[in-house]
């Protein structure tokens, strides 16, 4: 599995860790790990420290994340590799997110 | 419902090797020669055979090969049930093509055990073969989609101006084509109105924003509209027409005749002025893409720069940048920039177009190239 999800209620945080290429193969496995959760969290993870690339569909993938999400959810980019963080960051991501 | 061959000379065996078949819910036809075993081969269609080293009529090794050549692009496993359990009669019988051995007399249980596990190849192969049919028909379908795309984005890149000492553009278009689309327009005005932008996605997705976003390029050319308003026109559009993970990259940019830069960027990597004197600024977009933030957030503020006689402003689209050699290198932004601080000391832009793209295939060499790959070179007009 590229895409693994765990919860921790207590402290209200959903984290998706992706791991290999983050690519729009991902699409419905992604969508699918934050909108099947059993409740909304405050705060939702998208650790990408395992991600070696990233391409601009993924980049569609995590907007599609955003928009579904409540708009006063957090939702933090964490471990994102310099590469990916360059280009989180060309495309202005950290309007929409919190970039770690 | 599975069928089983069952080609054995001795009546006795016939009646077992059906029994225990039938009791794991096979079907089975049994013969006794080799003619009757070619005939209900091609008749009856059988998911496995078994079948005996000395057949009548034939030896056994003919009749598996002539079986599985029967068989073309259908797996059909041959079991041999053998009195002959000499390495030598083995070895030949899995020369011939056989896929399995049991010698006789041999044990109910252990021949189930076998049949099940070939029957379950089997299976998995007939799995395996309509799978890769539906694999086909997507693929098929998938590439028809590119070439339509291919055809579309070609159409409007004809609109857009033919090269010229001020204008070079280079589109070497991937196997699997991404989106990038590139226009260059000079206005009533003698100002040059210039897009360059990189769709998300692949294929005919991708290109589905590109016409509504050529119609408002070739109005605002037309109408001179200011860029800020145009950014602010593409980004509705887009916004209004792309599902939620769709968005374009791009620089919208309008040099005047002077050589006065005004820009707006995107999403898209940084874009390169060549001074005359060989050293290289940078134009960086600073907005998010077209089409993600709604009319209300969208910022259209512009950022400016001005090209002196000699310099060269060069756009690439990310598909430069990730551009792969045979060691999987990425180009990357040093490379780039000092490929075009050598190419573009050429006084022609023509020639200095063909230099670069030169060096891009010379770099990529006999890799694949991955995407889109779209150069952009424009020089200002007062030469």
């Amino acid at each position: 599995m590229s895409i693994s999800i765990t919860v921790n209620d207590v402290k209200d945080i959903a984290t998706i860790t992706i791991v290999g290429s983050f690519d729009f193969s991902l699409f419905n496995e992604f969508r699918a790990g934050y909108s099947d959760l059993n409740k909304p969290y405050k705060t939702y993870v998208v650790d990408m420290s395992m991600v070696e690339y990233l391409d601009s569909a993924a980049l569609g993938m995590l907007l599609s994340m955003r928009n579904a999400i409540e708009a006063d959810c957090n939702i933090q980019l964490t471990g994102a590799n310099a590469f990916i963080k360059n280009i989180l960051m060309i495309s202005r991501f950290d309007k929409r997110f919190d970039i770690q | 419902m599975m069928k089983l061959l069952c080609v054995d000379s001795e009546p006795v065996y016939r009646e077992i090797i059906s029994l225990c078949a039938e009791k794991e819910g096979v079907k089975v036809k049994s013969v006794a020669s080799y003619e009757e075993a070619i005939l209900a081969f091609e008749n009856y269609a059988p998911d496995i055979v078994t079948l005996d080293v000395i057949v009548k009529g034939g030896s056994g090794y003919d009749l598996v090969k002539k079986l599985k050549a029967l068989s073309g692009s259908r797996f059909v496993p041959m079991i041999f049930l053998a009195s002959h359990t000499a390495d030598s009669v083995m070895d030949k019988c899995f020369k011939a093509g056989a896929d399995d051995f049991i010698p006789k007399p041999f044990n109910e249980v252990l021949f189930n055990i076998r049949l099940k596990t070939h029957m379950r190849h089997v299976e998995l192969m007939k799995e395996m073969y309509r799978k890769n049919k539906a694999l086909t028909y997507y693929q098929t379908m998938i590439e028809r989609e590119h070439e339509m795309a291919h055809h579309v984005l070609d159409h409007i890149q004809t609109r857009s101006e033919k090269n010229s000492e001020q204008v070079a553009i280079t589109r070497l278009s991937a196997a699997s084509f991404n989106g990038d689309l590139a226009l260059v327009k000079t206005r009533a005005d003698a100002a040059r109105l210039v897009f360059v932008g990189d769709f998300t996605g692949h294929g005919l997705p991708a290109s589905i924003g590109a016409l509504p976003v050529m119609q408002t390029f070739f109005d605002a050319v037309d109408d001179l509209v200011c860029v800020n308003e145009l950014a602010v026109r593409i980004n509705r559009i887009l916004f209004s027409i792309l599902p939620d993970y769709m968005f374009c990259a791009g620089y919208l940019i309008l040099m005047t005749q002077e050589g006065e830069i005004t820009y707006w960027g995107g999403g898209m990597p940084n874009a390169f002025i060549r001074r005359s004197n060989s050293s290289v600024d940078y134009l960086q977009s600073n907005h998010m893409p077209l089409g993600i933030l709604s009319a209300t957030e969208f910022e259209a503020d512009l950022q400016s720069n001005k090209l002196n006689a000699g310099d060269t402003l060069i756009i690439v689209s990310d598909g430069v940048l990730e551009l792969k050699n045979c060691h999987e290198e990425m180009l990357g932004d040093n490379k780039v920039k000092t490929l075009i601080s050598n190419a573009y000391a050429e006084k022609s832009l023509i020639t200095a177009q063909q230099i670069i793209e030169q060096q891009l295939a010379e770099y990529l060499g006999e890799s694949e190239q991955l995407d889109d790959i779209t150069l952009v070179a424009l020089r200002s007009p007062c030469l």
